[in-house]
């Protein structure tokens, strides 16, 4: 038989485990601080995202800093501004938190109002727009190419200019507007140069032979078409010597080794991990009530072979999670 | 008891079997996939990826359903590529598609994803038997090792019954070869290597190795090889046979730099620079798996794990856990 005393000392004890479990089993006595995971959508205007590599990286490091469940999202069809519309939509609805877009068309995302922040990465528009925004200034960008491309360039040289009309970004567009005013405004002879029926550039790999002052120098649209021709002239050592050299945008590991090996003469980059980062942090201090500084403009820096292994550039251009 | 209160119990059952029922059939409107890949600069796992984001993409246009990819590098470390698991998992991934780091070290995966009742489809490094028999919802998606390095020699063997000054290029009768080979944790790496040579003595190909290295499926490796070889054996290499088309091109790579023209090099796996190089006559022939397919069956078999919906026809499962990816010989013709 258990005594008056045993009784109590078994009661406490029963008591005690009981505090015990609903101490560590639940948060009845200790309660946690609740970590709000931020959910992110990313919508970007492009149907591949591999041009996105550093950026994604950037993303993800401040995702996992910041609490942030960050997705991203390309669109089904080329610069379709209805898809991205409704995809932002989607998201919305899907719960999404915030959206971090690069817009198809600045004009008509920066009047859409979607109830939640939005952050733009802008492509030329300096104003405010949406939550906050980051501007790379792509027409900028273009000039200082084209200031670079123009330095000992004989005024004889033709500058030919790489183009895509049916897939031409406001990136795209912005960017050779900027190159080509320098270098109309220098006196060159700009000519341009659109992809071909079968999506290439074949007539360029016959270019006839002419005097060193007089061959023409190549300037990509985009990073595709840089990386497509840096290709040509990769497998054609004959085609090669008869352009001055190819420049263009973009730091994707393909422009990188090109450029590393002398087909692709210099190119012009922005900081796309920090593009990343900033956009993240961006939406997260939005989502905290955090006034975000508007807008955020990046540099550009240009580049050519001998300054990739730079540290600060190596830094940018290889960035390690 | 009373038939009132009977009848009561049963309806109180019918209701609740019910609800159940309903919760069921109720359709997921997404579905998020975690992707951990061992290394995400290996040209032929990107091919694979890419293919899986466009299938991705065709599936929610077809059927409706969102589908959210969490595409993670693991850079070749074990630890990180777990950690990438347990993110997933926290995360609310429907299901896994790991191409495993470690193959022989997938059980740590495999425990956490049966704890939190997700399935894994494990793809391009096949885990070891053992642990895919631990769970009936573990799935691998490969190429047979063996057809693709059958294929391999056959290319070579056929070549040689149709020209055999094609092959033995100095006319000695005796066909001198060097071999690259992947990472020996790679269980195709084994099983490529010794069915592609297998063959060629099969097919009456008079033989003798030179040289044969490791250069863990990597162009820049294969290159340093191939060059040390070069020097080490001038004029006597007649044919290389590689693991894989990234390394095949580090060889290619050699032999240009030593200005060496028109070696025969064979390699596997029909990557896009692959591709580029058996179009213009550097590389002689690869072995392809078709990568639609291949990512197709990947994204096909993620979706009907993580809606619990029977697994497509089209893709036939070899006990239930193993689909094999069809491939073709691609080879450079004059």
């Amino acid at each position: 038989m258990i005594g008056r005393r045993g009784k109590w000392l078994l009661f406490l004890y029963v008591l005690f485990l009981v505090v015990l479990f609903l101490m560590c089993s639940t948060d009845l006595i200790i309660r946690e601080p609740e970590r709000e995971i931020y959910q992110i959508a990313v919508i970007i205007e492009d149907v591949r995202g591999d041009n996105y590599g550093n950026f994604r990286k950037g993303m993800e490091q401040a995702a996992a800093e910041l609490n942030a469940d960050v997705h991203f999202i390309t669109l089904y069809e080329q610069s379709d501004v209805r898809q991205q519309l409704e995809l932002m939509e989607r998201e919305k609805q899907d719960g999404a938190d915030a959206l971090i877009v690069v817009p198809v068309d600045e004009r008509q995302m920066a009047e859409k109002q979607m109830g939640i922040p939005v952050i733009f990465l802008h492509s030329g528009r300096t104003e405010s727009t949406g939550s906050g925004s980051i501007v790379i200034d792509y027409k900028k960008m273009g000039e200082e190419l084209a200031q670079e491309m123009s330095k000992g360039l004989e005024k004889s040289s033709p500058v030919l200019i790489l183009t895509d009309p049916q897939k031409q970004n406001s990136a795209d567009r912005y960017f050779l507007d900027g190159a080509e005013t320098v270098l109309m405004s220098g006196g060159y002879s700009v000519q341009k140069i659109p992809k071909d029926e079968e999506g290439g550039f074949g007539a360029l790999v016959q270019l006839p032979e002419t005097e060193q002052e007089e061959r023409p120098v190549l300037l990509a649209q985009n990073t595709e078409i840089l990386t497509a021709m840096a290709g040509i002239l990769s497998e054609s050592p004959e085609a090669a010597k008869r352009v001055r050299g190819l420049y263009g945008r973009g730091s994707t590991l393909s422009v990188l080794n090109y450029l590393d090996r002398g087909q692709i003469t210099g190119i012009c980059v922005t900081d796309e991990f920090s593009i990343g980062y900033f956009s993240v942090s961006a939406a997260v201090r939005a989502l905290e009530g955090d006034v975000v500084q508007n807008p955020v403009i990046m540099d550009s820096y240009y580049i050519e072979k001998e300054d990739v292994r730079e540290p600060d550039y190596e830094k940018m251009l290889f960035p390690i999670e | 008891m009373s038939g009132k209160k009977l009848f009561f119990i049963l309806f109180l059952c019918v209701i609740l079997t019910s609800c159940q029922n309903t919760h069921k059939e109720e359709q997921k409107a997404s579905i998020r996939i975690g992707i951990s890949l061992y290394r995400g600069d290996d040209t032929f796992i990107n091919n694979i990826c890419s293919v899986v984001e466009e299938k991705a993409k065709e599936y929610e246009r077809e059927n409706g359903i969102k589908v959210i990819l969490d595409i993670q590098d693991a850079k070749g470390n074990q630890n990180t590529q777990n950690n990438q698991v347990e993110r997933f998992i926290s995360l609310d991934c429907d299901v896994l598609c790991i191409n495993p780091v470690d193959r022989m070290d997938a059980s740590v995966i495999i425990d956490r994803a049966m704890t939190a009742e997700v399935p894994v489809v494990f793809f391009n490094r096949q885990p070891v038997e053992e642990d895919m028999n631990r769970w009936d919802r573990l799935y691998y998606i490969g190429v047979d090792a063996k057809e693709t390095a059958v294929f391999q020699g056959k290319m070579i063997v056929d070549l040689y019954q149709k020209r055999p000054e094609a092959v033995d290029r100095n006319g000695d009768g005796v066909v001198s070869y060097v071999i690259l080979e992947g990472e020996t944790s790679h269980q195709d790496s084994l099983i490529r290597t010794e069915w592609s040579i297998q063959t060629l003595k099969n097919g009456g190909v008079p033989i003798e190795k030179i040289a044969g290295g490791i250069a863990n499926w990597e162009r820049s490796q294969a290159s340093a090889l191939m060059e040390q070889w070069i020097h080490a054996y001038p004029d006597t290499i007649e044919l290389v046979v590689s693991n894989n088309d990234d390394m095949a091109l580090g060889a290619i790579d050699a032999l240009e730099r030593a200005g060496i023209d028109g070696m025969n090099v064979v390699g596997i796996d029909g990557t896009t620079p692959g591709l580029e190089a058996l179009e213009n006559g550097k590389l002689l022939g690869t072995v392809s798996a078709n990568k639609e397919i291949y990512g197709s069956a990947i994204m096909e078999l993620a979706a009907s794990c993580a809606l619990e919906k029977e697994l497509p026809e089209e893709y036939p499962l070899e006990n239930g856990t193993y689909y094999w990816t069809p491939q073709e010989i691609l080879i450079h013709e004059d």
